[in-house]
């Protein structure tokens, strides 16, 4: 009769400590998702210049997991958003993307023993939080904060600011700077031209 | 029997440290957050009846909820600058831009490959100790007088166990004592005196007119600057400025393939920078005399410590 007792009491400490678990505090959801980049990255088992593309394709897949893709967009062109055609924003989202993927896509597969700490969160508001994370090399420690904002119950990146530089703020000047001379087709030409180049 | 009660002291004791349940309050905004999320749905189907679920269709709209947050220091900010200057700036922007890839990177490209990262990264530290004097001074003139003993002790430290800065023993585990990220243009940002416009210097890039008084004082508070033959003076200049580049090689190249306007690019990543990093000094400055004062008093002196 006790064991039974002991075991029911068992179960239901388990049950008890389980509710909690929803999707994920902010944190804890980014940091998952680094770590995945962090293991594509450094898996031992993909080397050389062929496995290159196995890990591309495989951190795109993650980049749309970890990323609200059309809310980072949105954020970048701000108010200027509201002028492009729902098919220009369509192209912009993926221009936007092949942007950030040649830009940061062989920075971030170059990475090898750096260590990566997650050590706060801030709430910006109630569906959007701000972790804190930094960057450990021999030389020295960078700050990446990543912005998330809550989408459909998965918490989504909306920005990155390294080193106290917002990166949709950084995108958003520059864009600002275009179409305040031109319109939303010129910056998707702009656009088209730096991904097919190099 | 033992061993029942051994397993279940064992999974309670996973079981509980495994469990997300920490202190932060943020756990309690977490399970809050849903209803804001139905209810911003509902007030914009309210605006817009035939909308789809498409996020493609959606406008753009401001965080309004951010403004809750306005004493927030990380609520997302929006800063710009003048740029009158703009056509002077984009020339002598292209004149750096040659100057570090013909002659900074291959040089530092060259030095990386002789001289080993720790040797690098000693020399750095060298030359960062000797950056004390407007560290020093700027903590004080900001009346941070904590940053300012912080400075001290890091400079005797480093000097004495570090042998004359090449070790940077303080800003280890047991001492912790951080560099203090600070120069003189920010004192005069803390002082209130606004960013002004952009300018870009040859060979010393992107500034204000207020962040130019820090080229300036450094020529005055930089030790280096008293070596006597000029040639001397040039040389050491140069390896730190060589020495640096070989530590950070491929940043300047990422954030310029990064750009799509280069030039506005690191304006604008220039400008966010410092002034968040004035941002920052603002909140400790006024954190100290007490509490909550966000605007900065006129005279620095009055706001000092336990007055």
């Amino acid at each position: 009769m006790k064991k039974h007792f002991i075991r029911l009491f068992a179960i239901f400490v388990i049950l008890i400590f389980s509710v909690p678990v929803y999707a994920g505090a902010p944190l804890d959801s980014v940091k998952k998702c680094v770590n995945e980049v962090i293991g594509i990255v450094g898996n031992p088992k993909l080397k050389g210049e062929a496995a290159k593309e196995i890990k591309k394709e495989k951190l795109r897949v993650l980049y749309k997991e970890m990323f609200d893709e059309i809310e980072f967009s949105k954020r970048t062109l701000a108010r200027n958003w509201n002028k492009f055609t729902p098919d220009q924003r369509k192209e912009f989202v993926n221009l936007f993307e092949q942007v950030l993927e040649k830009a940061y896509g062989d920075k971030v597969l170059s990475y090898t023993n750096e260590k990566v700490e997650f050590y706060k969160e801030s709430k910006l508001s109630e569906d959007q939080f701000e972790v804190q994370s930094k960057i450990i090399t021999s030389s020295k420690e960078v700050p990446v904060f990543y912005r998330v904002i809550n989408s459909n119950g998965k918490w989504k990146v909306y920005d990155v600011v390294v080193e106290n530089v917002s990166l949709v703020q950084n995108y958003r000047t520059q864009f600002n700077d275009i179409l305040a001379k031109d319109n939303p087709a010129k910056l998707l030409e702009i656009l088209r031209k730096k991904v097919s180049t190099h | 029997m033992k061993n029942i009660l051994a397993s279940v002291i064992g999974v309670m004791f996973f079981v509980i440290a495994a469990c997300p349940c920490n202190a932060d309050p943020s756990n309690d905004a977490l399970s809050s957050s849903q209803p804001p999320t139905t209810f911003k749905l509902v007030l914009s189907a309210k605006e817009n009846p035939e909308k789809t679920t498409n996020p493609l269709d959606e406008d753009y709209h401001e965080d309004e909820n951010l403004d809750e947050y306005a004493n927030n220091e990380i609520k997302e900010e929006r800063v710009d600058i003048a740029d009158p200057l703009e056509s002077v700036n984009r020339v002598t922007h292209q004149f750096n831009d040659k100057l570090y890839f013909w002659a900074v990177k291959p040089v530092a490209q060259g030095y990386k490959e002789v001289v080993p990262e720790s040797a690098r990264i000693s020399v750095k530290n060298f030359f960062s100790n000797l950056g004390f004097p407007a560290r020093f001074l700027s903590c004080l003139l900001q009346a941070d007088l904590s940053g300012a003993a912080t400075e001290a002790r890091r400079f005797t430290i480093n000097t004495v166990w570090g042998i004359g800065g090449l070790l940077d023993p303080s800003s280890g585990k047991e001492l912790n004592l951080q560099e203090q990220n600070t120069d003189l243009g920010q004192t005069l940002g803390v002082w209130g005196i606004g960013q002004g416009f952009y300018i870009v210097w040859p060979v010393f890039g992107p500034s204000t007119p207020r962040d130019t008084v820090s080229i300036a004082g450094n020529y005055f508070l930089d030790p280096v600057a008293y070596l006597n033959p000029w040639s001397a003076r040039m040389g050491v200049n140069v390896l730190d400025k060589v020495n640096a580049a070989s530590l950070r090689i491929g940043d300047y190249e990422a954030l310029k393939d990064a750009a799509v306007d280069p030039y506005v690019a690191f304006r604008d990543a220039y400008v966010q920078y410092r002034y968040k990093r004035v941002k920052a000094r603002q909140a400790k400055w006024s954190s100290s005399p007490g509490p909550a004062e966000t605007s900065v008093p006129a005279n620095p002196e009055s706001s000092k410590r336990g007055q």
